[in-house]
């Protein structure tokens, strides 16, 4: 296996008021895949995020960049959060300017590019994004899909490495949650290396190369989708299995095997064309 | 809102902002010049007309807007134009209008009604994210124009969180009945305390992921034909200058 883009080893981490987030936290990202973080409230999924860009500092323990520990210093935080973009979970909190050119070049400006040059990063952060219409919007007349697509260019104009994106499907209708995971697949395909917190199962289950579940500030399980649902552990932390996961191990038990493209159908979409190509169906 | 709303929709939204603030400045500068009350009545009959006709802005809206600041306009010629006296000897308080300085009230209150018309042509025609790029170049201080970019785009954060929870505490009969009201109020204002400093905290999160270091760096919108509209702008303002300097 290649060297993680980005790792966690033993990560300790006490909030000022005492409450310690992280317990000895390990996990690692590797290069252009993605990941889900999987976990109930308070399991630390938020504050393990923010130390992936520098935000947090770790109390105890070591964050990795290629295998090389970060550096807290001001030129080593500037590489690492122009590698790492973050996209937070409220956008309000993260739109500083009224109008969504304006915010989308922040990053970009902060980072020290020419005018020119982030000029054109804006406007490519906002085509993959689809929020090209809503350049010369004011931010507090979009919607909250809008916005949040919105944070995503922000972060994407940056053209970072790794994109952290803090529950981003909440609060989102079906359609917007489509859109959105178009923008995602787009961003896979550039080679970005992704890594969503999430409480949607069925999500996780169908989007992520890999996922991580997280109890009580430590990594429980991690690995392949398929193979992570089976684990009892898991199941039990979870409180339940994506709905795919269930339908197609209980077929399986009834001696229906179905595959997608050679592997378990982990989609909704993947598990119908599995059942209409299925020779045993008769659909 | 109603200010914000016209200024993104009217006509001469794309116009170049140094434009337009080269013709507000202009037509302020005129209203100082002229030294009759006639002339700055015409400044401001012109500037509403070119508002409203040029820019776009319906009329009944530009009059609901520049209302508020018509009525304290009026309340403050009231009070120049008339002068209180209270009588020792009949012990009687009495109104008189201040004769000797009805010209001089005249030119003021009319000079204050050019101005305002100035400042309302660039407020309904420009948005303040224009006006801000517009004064950076102007190298108004960055701190003040950081503040004023936070300030406005706060403002709406804020009145949002404010509207959501005075619906939230009304579901709850939160305002039914005085005492309740200020109760509410109160809780209203400690909660709201609170999210200010969160959401503060929240944003300079955000800013520090975004590789921030303190100034907050912005790319201007650009206009295509502002030599042209500056020029227009410039001939214009120096017309109206003249007209004010000149004309009786």
């Amino acid at each position: 296996m290649s060297e993680p883009i980005l790792s966690l080893s033993e990560v300790f981490y006490r909030y000022p008021d005492g409450t310690s987030a992280l317990n000895g936290c390990t996990l690692s990202f590797q290069r252009a895949k993605r990941f889900a973080i999987l976990g109930a409230n308070g399991a630390g999924k938020s504050t393990m995020l923010l130390h992936l860009n520098g935000i947090l500092r770790p109390s105890a323990g070591q964050v990795c960049w290629d295998g090389k520990p970060l550096e807290y210093h001001r030129n080593g935080l500037h590489q690492l959060r122009s590698r790492v973009g973050m996209v937070f979970q409220n956008p309000d909190s993260q739109l500083f300017s009224a109008s969504v050119r304006e915010d989308v070049s922040f990053g970009p400006l902060n980072q020290g590019v020419s005018l020119a040059e982030a000029r054109e990063r804006v406007a490519t952060a906002l085509r993959i994004t689809r929020t090209e219409e809503l350049a010369d919007r004011p931010v507090h007349n979009l919607s909250f899909g809008q916005k949040k697509r919105v944070c995503i260019a922000g972060v994407l104009a940056m053209q970072p490495e790794v994109i952290v994106l803090d529950e981003p499907m909440a609060g989102l209708d079906t359609a917007m949650q489509h859109e959105l995971t178009a923008v995602l697949d787009q961003l896979h395909e550039r080679g970005i290396t992704i890594v969503i917190a999430t409480h949607d199962l069925d999500f996780a289950y169908g989007w992520a190369d890999e996922i991580a579940v997280m109890q009580r500030g430590k990594l429980l399980a991690h690995g392949r989708p398929e193979e992570l649902f089976q684990r009892t552990e898991v199941q039990q932390e979870l409180e339940g299995t994506p709905l795919v996961a269930e339908i197609v191990s209980r077929l399986a038990t009834l001696g229906l095997t179905l595959r997608s493209d050679g592997r378990l159908p982990r989609s909704r979409s993947e598990l119908l064309q599995a059942l209409v190509k299925h020779p045993d169906c008769g659909i | 809102m109603l200010t914000e709303q016209t200024a993104y929709s009217n006509r001469w939204r794309t116009v170049s902002p140094a434009a337009k603030g080269c013709f507000s400045l202009s037509a302020l500068v005129a209203a100082f010049v002229a030294s009759s009350p006639r002339m700055n009545l015409l400044t401001a009959l012109l500037l509403i007309a070119i508002t409203t006709m040029g820019a776009g802005v319906p009329l009944w809206r530009y009059l609901r807007i520049a209302l508020p600041t018509l009525l304290f306009l009026l309340v403050s010629t009231a009070t120049l134009a008339f002068s209180v006296s209270f009588s020792m000897s009949s012990l009687t308080l009495s109104l008189q209008p201040a004769t000797a300085e009805l010209p001089r009230v005249a030119l003021v209150c009319s000079r204050s009604l050019a101005s305002l018309t100035a400042l309302l042509f660039l407020g309904l025609t420009t948005p303040l994210n224009d006006i801000i790029g517009l004064l950076r170049r102007c190298r108004v201080p960055a701190l003040l124009l950081d503040l004023m970019t936070l300030c406005y785009r706060t403002l709406f954060v804020l009145s949002e969180t404010v509207h959501q929870t005075m619906t939230a505490q009304s579901a709850r009969l939160g305002y039914g009945g005085l005492r309740r009201s200020f109760r509410s109020l109160g809780c209203l204002i400690a909660g709201l305390t609170i999210q200010i400093w969160q959401r503060s905290e929240a944003l300079h999160r955000a800013a520090l992921a975004r590789n921030n270091d303190g100034a907050l760096r912005f790319l201007e919108a650009e206009f295509p034909d502002a030599p042209r509209a500056i020029t227009c702008a410039i001939l214009a303002g120096i017309s109206l200058i003249f007209l004010a300097a000149t004309i009786p």
